[in-house]
Order: C-alpha cells, then sequence, then structure tokens
C-alpha cells in the first residue's frame, strides 16, 4: 500500500481559500454555512476540485490524503444544513469505506477491475463529463441570450397580466407582517395627532397608481409614518385586490410585491 | 423564381412564432424542388449576416427562427425595460447537462449522477419548460422520467440533441483546465 503524503506547501485549506475567492456566489447566501458551500455544487464537485488541486491522478486517488482533506472542510462548518450535510456525508462515508476496503488483506493481488475506488472513480469521471458539458452549454447560453425572439418575449408589466402569478391575500399579509417586524426593530419616534382616512388613503394609491405605473408594496410600506397609517393603507390595498382592481405580483418568496392597476380598472378611474 | 422562393420563405419564417422546419416549408411551397427551396434558405441566411439588417435568420430547435442580432441586445433591454436576462444557475445546468447525456432519466438517478438531491432544481427546470415528463419507469415507486425538451434545444441554439457537446469537446475543455492549473 503506497499512499503518497500530503503536499505541505499546498494545504486543502489554502486551496479552499483560493477558490472561494477566485469564485463568485450565484445565489445570495442564507448564512455562513451555505456561503461556503455555494463554491461547490455538490460533493463530487468538493472532491474534484481536491484532486486537481493535488494534481492527483483521478485513477489512482491516494484515498487516506484526500479523504483528510475532505474531512477537514467539512470541520471548519460551524453551522449545520442538515439537507446537504447529508450528502457531504455520504461520501465522507464512502471515501472511509473504500478505504477500509483497500487495508483488508487478501490472499491475491486485486484486478484491475476489483479496486474498491473503481465505483468513485466512475463517478467522479461522470460527474465531471457533465460538469465540462455544462461549461460548454453556458457559452452556447450566453451567446443565445443576446438573441431576442418574439416567443420569448416576457410580458410587460400591466400589458399581459396572465403570465404572473398572482399572490394571494395571505401573502399581502406575511409581507406586511414583515415589515412591521423591520419597522419594530429600527429605532422609531412616535408621532401624535393625524387621523388617516380609508378614502383619503385610497386616493393616494390611485395616485401613485396611475398610468400604469408600479408600486413596490415594502418600500411604500416603509415610507408610512405611523402604525395606523400603515394598517389604513394595507386595508386599502387588500381591498383593491380583493375587487380585483389591482393586481399583486411576487416573483420569489420573501421578495417585495409590486403591484399595478388593471387595464380595466385604470379605464373607470379614469372616468371618474 | 429563386429570388421569390426565398422572399416566400422569408415571409413564411416571419410569420411562425417556433422555428419553422424544413417540412412545412416544402409542405407550403408543394412543387419546388428540394434543392432550390435548400439553396434559397442558404442565401436567405447568407443575406442575413451580411450588414445592414437588425435581425437574422437563425437555424435552431431543428428549424428556422429570425431573431435579433446580438449587438442590438442592450437596444431591445431598454425597450423591455429588462436589467439583463436571467441565466440559469450552475446547479440548473449541471443538472440540465446531465438529463441531456443520460435522459430518459428519473429524479433519484440524476441525483446520484450529481451526488446531489436534483428535486427542486428539476422543478425549476420544468417550470421553465425546459425539460418536460414523458412518464412513469416501471420500477419500485414508478418515479416519473424526464426528457429535455424541444425549448431545449433552442434555448442553446441546438438544432438536435446529435449536436451537444462530443467527446472530443468536452475532452478539450478537461484538458483546458487541467493545464489552466498547471
Amino acid at each position: 500500500m503506497t499512499e503518497q503524503l500530503p503536499d505541505p506547501l499546498l494545504s486543502a485549506d489554502a486551496a479552499i481559500d483560493a477558490a472561494a475567492a477566485a469564485a463568485t456566489p450565484a445565489e445570495a447566501p442564507r448564512d455562513g454555512y451555505q456561503v461556503r458551500l455555494e463554491i461547490f455544487e455538490g460533493p463530487l464537485d468538493l472532491l474534484l476540485f481536491l484532486i486537481r488541486k493535488k494534481k492527483i491522478d483521478i485513477h489512482d486517488i491516494p484515498i487516506a490524503a484526500i479523504t483528510r482533506d475532505y474531512l477537514d472542510y467539512l470541520d471548519r462548518k460551524t453551522q449545520i444544513n442538515l439537507d446537504r450535510e447529508a450528502e457531504f456525508l455520504f461520501i465522507a462515508a464512502l471515501l472511509i469505506y473504500i478505504k477500509s476496503q483497500m487495508l483488508l488483506p487478501r490472499e491475491t493481488d486485486l484486478a484491475e477491475q476489483d479496486d474498491p475506488r473503481q465505483v468513485l472513480v466512475n463517478r467522479l469521471l461522470e460527474y465531471q463529463k457533465i460538469k465540462a458539458a455544462g461549461s460548454i452549454l453556458r457559452e452556447k447560453e450566453e451567446d443565445q441570450i443576446l438573441q431576442w425572439r418574439r416567443n420569448f418575449l416576457p410580458p410587460l408589466p400591466g400589458e399581459s397580466e396572465l403570465d404572473f402569478e398572482e399572490v394571494s391575500l395571505f401573502d399581502l399579509a406575511e409581507s406586511f407582517f414583515l415589515m412591521m417586524k423591520r419597522r419594530s426593530a429600527a429605532d422609531t419616534r412616535v408621532i401624535k395627532g393625524r387621523d388617516v382616512s380609508y378614502e383619503v388613503k385610497m386616493k393616494e394609491l390611485f395616485g401613485l397608481l396611475h398610468d400604469g405605473r408600479v408600486l413596490d408594496f415594502l418600500a411604500y410600506f416603509e415610507t408610512q409614518e405611523s402604525l395606523e397609517e400603515a394598517l389604513v393603507s394595507f386595508f386599502c390595498l387588500l381591498e383593491l385586490v380583493k375587487s380585483r382592481q389591482a393586481v399583486a405580483v411576487q416573483d420569489e418568496l420573501f421578495q417585495t410585491i409590486r403591484v399595478w392597476l388593471r387595464k380595466d380598472a385604470r379605464r373607470t378611474v379614469a372616468h371618474e | 423564381m429563386s429570388s421569390d422562393l426565398k422572399n416566400i420563405i422569408e415571409a413564411l419564417i416571419f410569420i411562425s412564432q417556433d422555428p419553422l422546419t424544413i417540412d412545412r416549408v416544402k409542405a407550403v411551397l408543394e412543387g419546388a424542388p428540394d434543392e432550390e427551396i435548400q439553396a434559397a434558405i442558404d442565401e436567405l441566411l447568407q443575406d442575413c449576416e451580411a450588414a445592414g439588417r437588425g435581425i437574422h435568420v437563425v437555424h435552431t430547435g431543428g428549424g428556422y427562427i429570425l431573431s435579433t442580432k446580438p449587438d442590438h441586445d442592450r437596444w431591445v433591454r431598454r425597450l423591455l425595460q429588462i436589467e439583463r436576462k436571467n441565466k440559469l444557475s450552475s446547479a440548473a445546468l449541471e443538472t440540465l447537462a446531465g438529463i441531456a447525456y443520460h435522459q430518459p432519466v428519473t429524479q433519484a438517478e440524476i441525483s446520484a449522477i450529481r451526488g446531489v438531491d436534483s428535486t427542486y432544481t428539476l422543478k425549476s427546470l420544468l417550470d421553465k419548460k425546459l425539460i418536460k415528463i414523458i412518464g412513469r419507469k416501471k420500477a419500485p415507486g414508478n418515479p416519473l422520467v424526464y426528457r429535455t425538451s424541444e425549448r431545449f434545444l433552442q434555448y442553446f441554439g441546438l438544432n438536435s440533441l446529435d449536436e451537444l457537446p462530443s467527446e472530443e469537446e468536452i475532452g478539450k475543455i478537461l484538458q483546458e483546465e487541467k493545464s489552466s492549473e498547471a
């Protein structure tokens, strides 16, 4: 059994840091743990990275050294995301299993295809191929994305309302509470006095929404001075959605909700 | 006649929402010899690539379709009020590549190839209509079976699955990655 020792000059830590610096996170990280893992698409990606950094022949992987680097990487985690952790741990277990198989004494030398590493090598080679094909497809995507076709046209806001997913009243309420929570966290002064009426707010909203303008739901509530005023404007908005005068659209969960008047509603407003 | 033919085909492509296949062209222009149709299309493609046009005919998704030229991207986006077109995430791209080479494929199979649970990614690819469900596998649990869609070809400017990156192209990429890290 000849296992090469890890190169002390190129520790896995340094290598990972270099990758972290080079990679641009594709999605907004939710926490520190995610930031690190987003660099790698998964455990195979991490393993391939470690193998390349050490300039190891993929067909002759020193399992002990690579397992140590791999586990070092996992040890750096403080918070645990169980879903993804399981996938990383599964490969760690596989590595250790392979090592144990290699340590078992055997009467005869192993034939090539009986190498316990073969399963992992096949998976890595296949994954490597998919990843490379993906990078070629990415180039094609970047080329195609600059050429617009009519059947790919996204609808303009307010023009076609059918393709958007409208949010439910519950989504609206959730965003509202989210906003209120943010506000209570902020250091705010309470100004008393001014009563806000439903009619006035309704007019204000119509004013903001005329000519097919699109209103950023959360940003609008941020501008409300008091809790009472925010509540009244929220009720106005619920009323508009309920009476189907306005459309509320949310691109993604926890993102802002955009609001605009339906076309027919705009007309009735103009007539008033 | 041949220039007539070219103009007729241009009109047909203009009015098509999806890539216009050569079979459809032949069906419309009954009687016109195949080689004349092909020559007219080739000439049309050349004309469009010449300077002085904002749009061109492209061969994609197994047919011909009009699209704006890449140089005009930012003006089109300005018209449509789009900051930038969203690209696929690396996870989505990796999953798509896996499906493209292994199709028909189940969720469990694609997850095994990637070493990562791909349920969510598959769902978002389905939403984008880049993949489709073609049925269920006769295996325990009757899992759904996925394939890449017509739209997948169009999205990447391919005409058929034969145009997917070949072993040689992939090998070249891997070689480049290796030497760039050395």
